[in-house]
């Protein structure tokens, strides 16, 4: 009787209360299991118990998903987690419209890339000469881009959306928070038959040159070896399927000194190791490593602040020394 | 944990005050809503918890000795000592370094000169203990962002003061105070903080590279951020106070539902301008002394103001420019111009140069002020890599949180919910709302990067 006039008194404190409680105790029964990949030494303790129970559910991991499932998420929990956030599928469909506007500019490319590639044909030679050429980073104009892929995260849709030369020649896979784990798999390619995934793009298209910028949103998720080993794959996987195109893995561009000096994870000294470590999947031969950092240096190893609002990408009046960087650091075959 | 919409604060130190509030004998509640909000402070900011306690003994001892005959001499130093020390730690915060800026000084400092001026002008009665001016100046609800209550407010509390409490029960408190917190916590994280990636979104294209569409899309965007940020955050301060039986305190009254600048920020941060017009505009006569003299002291308050809220030129300028509006809307567009006329341009006032006066609050680079009004205004100059796409872009990505926005700016649905927080039906949604901002909440915890995806 006494708890029916409570409740009705507070119905709204009773109701988040008890779910409250609720939560609680779930997380506390599966946090070893389910819940095992939030509850770190990190978070456990530090917030409420039951934040286990909504980290969970962003990444869709649920009591009732299975402990293995769960455990095979861990990597990728972590990382969609770092960046996360109410806006994300809002995230989604920016990206999705970046690269509508690039849809149709795929299929241009595609005609370019065939065109392209006759045309390549004569100058490259016969193959067994290729494997003793010595290549060497040239100057070009932007034609070179007319047959160009660019995969990459919210900064690579920074050049697409802010360098005309470029968006109006190369085609763009990028979107925002983009992983080097994800890149692959994740479906976020707008075609006119639906959203397809890059492995999926590339078995469609065929390119010339594949520009890669993928690092930073992971760059809290495992040690370089990982990092390296996943972008191998990645690289592994592009090479099978297109093997003709020339694939330039692009160092990770670093951040603001302000961010750097700060930061336990989004500073310079680990970008500098991850950039180290993709380097050396270069062959120089197909596979090519540029490093653009130099274009947008402060002179200390930093992105130049005033190139940049937030630290971190580059203001729109910047992408220009990216570009320019690209033309005057490509390879010709 | 000083933050409100914090996940420790919600789920742990709320709750646990509460307990321990009300399981307090109702003659020592006050003592633990002292501690309870010096633990609150120290928590958030221990190194300034000294300058805290300092101004609420100082401040305690020179009202104290106005306990007899009032003394103005008294007065004016104890003011000129609070003025002082905020003067010096926001020259400090500004110049030298931010951290030196004690959390919620703006607002304690505020309160205590209203106390004094309240005690020499007889306003205040009561007898004085220590405790009651100490929580009254420390008390965490109010202690960060306000709002900024009188003192009469503080006595006003049944379930502190040990009088008679009528039918009011503390599970009703407690639960009308939910209500305001749900709803301000709802407006904090799932509309302010969800515009605050727009406004900061625009600021990485870089001022000069947006599109005049843009431009306005993102004074607008900053200005439903800044009312629902601090709309939200006045919810939610109000509200836990109501759940310790303080008077539910109005700090937001539909503000862009004013007809003029004036009314606008009768009701915009409400504490603060009657904090204004009682202890500066009147005690330097107001509008009594003449046409001149009100001029000046509108100036007088409206730099003040401008300082207050920071000490760089772009809050000077911010409040120079309000000053004048204010001023032509008392002389010529309310007085020369046909009501109707009159009334469409104090419409215009507030829906249209008040968020272009955000611009300038949020802006304090000059350069980077005068770039944006130079996008917003294109025939000033032109812009430099601009991409004409990034209206589109923008809004199709924000329409869901900026729609919202605008709607909850009609001043009669406030009204509505008012009226009828008690039905069953928000009841249902209030649950349903606490635990959609928790998930939004949570996602990032223990992210520091909440907003950032690369």
């Amino acid at each position: 009787m006494k708890f029916k006039k409570l409740l009705m008194e507070c119905p709204i404190l009773i109701g988040i209360t008890s779910i409250a409680i609720l939560l609680t105790i779930v997380a506390l029964c599966f946090k070893d299991t389910v819940y095992a990949g939030y509850a770190g030494e990190e978070t456990f303790g530090r917030h409420p118990a039951l934040a286990m129970v909504f980290r969970g559910a962003r990444d869709n991991v649920f009591p009732w998903s299975s402990e293995g499932a769960a455990g095979a998420n861990y990597e990728p929990v972590q990382e969609s987690s770092e960046g996360d956030d109410e806006a994300f599928s809002e995230g989604e469909e920016n990206a999705a419209q970046v690269s509508e506007d690039n849809a149709d500019g795929s299929s241009d490319g595609g005609e370019d890339t065939s065109f392209e590639s006759e045309d390549g044909g004569d100058i490259s030679g016969n193959d067994a000469e290729d494997e003793e050429t010595v290549y060497e980073f040239t100057e070009v104009d932007d034609d070179y881009f007319c047959d160009a892929l660019f995969i990459g995260d919210s900064r690579t849709v920074g050049l697409s959306e802010y360098c005309e030369e470029l968006d109006s020649r190369a085609t763009f896979y990028s979107k925002v928070s983009l992983t080097i784990f994800a890149c692959m798999d994740k479906e976020f390619i707008k075609t006119e038959e639906g959203t397809i995934s890059v492995d999926q793009a590339l078995r469609e298209n065929s390119f010339g040159k594949i520009y890669i910028m993928l690092g930073l949103n992971e760059i809290g998720v495992g040690d370089t070896q990982y990092f390296k080993d996943a972008y191998k794959e990645v690289i592994d996987r592009i090479t099978e399927l297109q093997p003709d195109a020339i694939i330039y893995i692009q160092g990770i561009m670093h951040v603001a000194a302000k961010k750097s000096d700060h930061d336990k994870v989004f500073n310079n000294d680990i970008i500098n190791e991850r950039n180290a470590a993709i380097a050396e999947l270069a062959d120089q031969k197909r596979i090519f490593y540029i490093d653009m950092n130099e274009a947008v240096d402060d002179g200390n190893g930093n992105l130049d602040s005033t190139l940049s609002f937030d630290d971190v990408h580059l203001k729109a009046s910047s992408y220009e020394r990216w570009h320019e960087f690209l033309l005057h650091n490509a390879i010709v075959r | 944990m000083v933050n409100f919409s914090d996940l420790n604060f919600i789920f742990r130190f709320l709750p646990v005050f509460l307990i321990a509030f009300y399981l307090t004998p109702i003659k020592f509640r006050t003592w633990t809503l002292l501690f309870g909000s010096l633990l609150f402070y120290a928590v958030g900011d221990l190194r300034m918890l000294p300058a805290l306690v300092g101004a609420v003994i100082v401040n305690f001892l020179f009202a104290k000795a106005q306990d007899g005959e009032k003394s103005k001499s008294l007065l004016l130093f104890i003011l000129a000592i609070d003025f002082g020390m905020l003067a010096e730690f926001k020259i400090l915060g500004q110049f030298v370094d931010n951290a030196l800026m004690p959390i919620g000084i703006s607002f304690y400092i505020f309160k205590m000169i209203s106390y004094q001026m309240d005690v020499y002008s007889g306003r205040i009665t009561d007898r004085m203990r220590l405790v009651d001016v100490a929580a009254y100046f420390c008390m965490f609800p109010q202690i960060v962002s306000g709002p900024i209550m009188r003192y009469e407010k503080f006595g006003e509390n049944p379930f502190v003061q040990g009088k008679s409490q009528g039918r009011l029960s503390v599970f009703t408190m407690i639960e009308d105070g939910l209500r305001y917190f749900v709803l301000g916590l709802a407006f904090k994280v799932l509309i302010a903080d969800h515009l605050s990636m727009l406004w900061n979104e625009v600021g990485t294209i870089g001022y000069e590279s947006i599109s005049t569409p843009l431009a306005w899309l993102g004074a607008y965007a900053y200005t439903l951020e800044l009312y629902f940020d601090f709309w939200g955050y006045s919810l939610m301060a109000a509200g836990i106070g109501v759940m310790l039986g303080f008077p539910f305190i109005t700090n937001f009254d539909q503000p862009y539902g004013a007809g003029s600048v004036s009314e606008f920020y009768r009701r915009w941060h409400a504490t603060l301008g009657s904090w204004f017009k009682d202890y500066i505009y009147i005690p330097l006569g107001g509008s009594r002394k003449g046409a001149l003299r009100t001029v000046l002291n509108l100036l007088a308050v409206w730099v003040i103001t401008g300082l207050w809220h920071g000490i760089t030129l772009n809050f000077v300028l911010w409040g120079l420019i309000l000053f004048v509006i204010i001023v032509l809307e008392k002389f010529v567009v309310f007085k020369r111009l046909s009501s109707v006329v009159g009334k469409i341009v104090g419409r215009i006032n507030v829906l249209v140069l008040i968020p272009l006066t955000w611009v300038v609050f949020a802006i304090n680079d000059f350069e980077l002020l005068g770039n944006y009004f130079a996008r917003l205004f294109p025939f000033f100059g032109v812009g430099n890599n601009v991409n004409e796409g990034d209206f589109i872009k923008n809004l199709e990505i924000y329409w869901m949180i900026l729609l919202p926005g605008v709607i909850l700016c009609i001043p009669k649905l406030f009204e509505f919910w008012e009226n009828h927080r008690n039905h069953v039906l928000f009841n249902v949604l209030w649950i349903v709302l606490f635990w959609g901002c928790i998930m939004s909440i949570s996602g990032s915890a223990g992210n520091p990067f909440m907003y950032f995806r690369f």
